[in-house]
């Protein structure tokens, strides 16, 4: 199971860069306690994550990520500004029996994820990846998945209708 | 998409890519250079000045001049700044605007990253830049550059969806976002470049492309009337003039986006005038663009906050929305070609 056949290319090289990188992110957006710096190890997970796609070659799905996330990141940080106080910074206290209990479910968590991920096969698949794989997406999403995509479409002009419904009732009692 | 990362690990391949970018770095810096001194004496001639003209022959050295000051002044953080963010933010403001050069062709063979989604690749790491301006003006600790960080969010949040809304229509036209593909696309004769057929979408992205590059008449983030100076009122010296250098890189860039989408890239205005390089006529119709950047600074008044975001999302949205819905009933009446 432990047979790690690995070969040093410029690929190998960029997947171990940036999973650390998303990696570090992610631990640091938990460990640090101003709302700021979160939100900036958050983004910075989620271009490590686009570059990962990057990868594998879905040059569409980084580059959307990256649009996307930069923006909803730079809202985080902005409403993470103006509604906590940036004054004080609360120590946690530390509570011992729950943090061995966390730790003992994250390396169970670990382990069961590792076999998994090592137990599982990857067949290559049959046919070749299209040249342009956005046109492909594109194809794929007007016609054999037009349905689910109108679907989200109107979940998310229903959420949208609603965020603003609830900011204009606020606005009416002060 | 080149996939570079299967090249073998070499020391020869590392220099040549970084000979590559250090070759884009020195032109793009010696286009900010003289971009700065002709906005300076296009401005002062529209203004009745003369710009400045005491440095070197005609002033031609007040922007090296400009820049060896900056470097030699004193580098001040201030004391209750969060320290590492305040010098985490230039560098996270110019990072992207410099890996946006990548991907943008000069000519058919002249192109660093041939990239198929070109376009989202631009907006994306443009992105990136509001971040660095956020947390600029909420390490400086100051109520001026927190506010200016905040209207810079609004602004390009709310102009990305109409910029990017504007290129929808051209897309449809052309079936692609590869931007290599979209010049070849555009025919030889001027009246076949898609700034005709896509007019609606040219103007819009023109907007929203000037509010994205916080110049006049949507320099809100940097008022200097309202807020001093905006996000960067506590840098100095270097840090500041990377600030500045993003800025103008992105000017560059986005110049160089519309020559490429709307004006046909490197291709001559008559095939007649094949004779003269593509790179030439490349360069004429990127110094249009930059000149009508800089001649709308000399003219127009700002925005006001409200007056802005009512642009974006009642005019400009609709707009855009418009030409997608007239360019598919023209895609359906004429076919791709017309």
């Amino acid at each position: 199971m432990l047979n790690f056949n690995i070969d040093f290319t410029g690929e190998f090289f960029a997947f171990f860069l940036l999973s650390v990188c998303a990696i570090v992110g992610a631990v640091l957006a938990i460990n640090f306690a101003k709302v700021v710096h979160m939100a900036l190890s958050l983004a910075f997970t989620f271009v490590s994550l686009a570059g990962l796609f990057i990868l594998l070659q879905a040059e569409f799905v980084a580059f959307v990520q990256v649009l996307l996330y930069v923006g909803a990141v730079t809202i985080l940080m902005i409403f993470g500004i103006m509604m906590t106080k940036h004054q004080d910074e609360e120590k946690a206290r530390s509570r011992p029996l729950l943090e061995t209990l966390a730790a003992i479910g994250c390396l169970c968590l670990f382990g069961i994820l590792f076999y998994a991920i090592r137990a599982a096969s990857f067949p290559l698949p049959a046919a070749k990846l299209p040249d342009n794989n956005t046109l492909e997406i594109g194809k794929l999403l007007y016609s054999a998945y037009a349905i689910p995509f109108e679907l989200v479409s109107v979940l998310l002009t229903v959420a949208f209708i609603g965020a603003v419904a609830l900011a204009k009732r606020e606005e009416e009692k002060p | 998409m080149q996939r570079f990362w299967n090249d073998p690990i070499s020391w020869g391949h590392a220099g040549i890519y970084l000979l590559g970018a250090i070759a884009v770095l020195a032109v793009v810096i010696l286009f900010v250079t003289y971009a700065i001194y002709f906005e300076r004496k296009v401005i002062g001639w529209m203004q009745y000045r003369r710009g400045p003209n005491r440095v070197g022959p005609f002033g031609l050295l007040q922007s090296v001049v400009d820049v060896a000051k900056l470097l030699l002044k004193e580098d001040t953080v201030p004391a209750k700044a969060d320290r590492k963010l305040f010098i985490l933010a230039p560098v996270l403001a110019f990072v992207p605007s410099f890996l946006v050069l990548a991907i943008i062709p000069y000519g058919l063979k002249l192109q660093f990253a041939d990239v198929n989604v070109g376009f989202l690749y631009y907006i994306a790491l443009s992105g990136v830049t509001t971040i660095a301006i956020v947390i600029g003006g909420w390490a400086s600790n100051n109520k001026y550059a927190l506010l200016g960080g905040m209207r810079s969010a609004a602004q390009m949040i709310s102009y990305e969806v109409p910029l990017v809304m504007s290129v929808v229509g051209l897309t449809m036209m052309t079936g692609s976002l590869n931007l290599r593909d979209i010049v070849a696309y555009q025919g030889e004769y001027f009246w076949q470049w898609n700034f005709i057929p896509q007019i609606i979408g040219f103007v819009v992205f023109v907007i929203a492309a000037v509010s994205e590059l916080n110049r006049t008449p949507f320099d809100l983030p940097e008022a200097e009337s309202e807020l001093v100076a905006g996000y960067h009122v506590e840098y100095s010296g270097f840090r500041f003039a990377f600030f500045m250098l993003s800025e103008y890189i992105y000017v560059y860039a986005i110049a160089c986006l519309a020559t490429i989408l709307f004006l046909g890239g490197w291709n001559p205005p008559l095939p007649q005038l094949d004779f003269i390089p593509g790179l030439i006529w490349f360069a004429l119709k990127f110094a249009c663009i930059v000149f009508f950047l800089f001649w709308i600074r000399a003219t127009l008044p700002r925005l006001r906050v409200d007056q802005l975001m009512g642009l974006a999302w009642k005019v400009l949205l609709p707009l855009a929305i418009l030409n997608i819905f007239l360019t598919a009933i023209g895609i359906e009446v004429f076919g791709k070609g017309g």
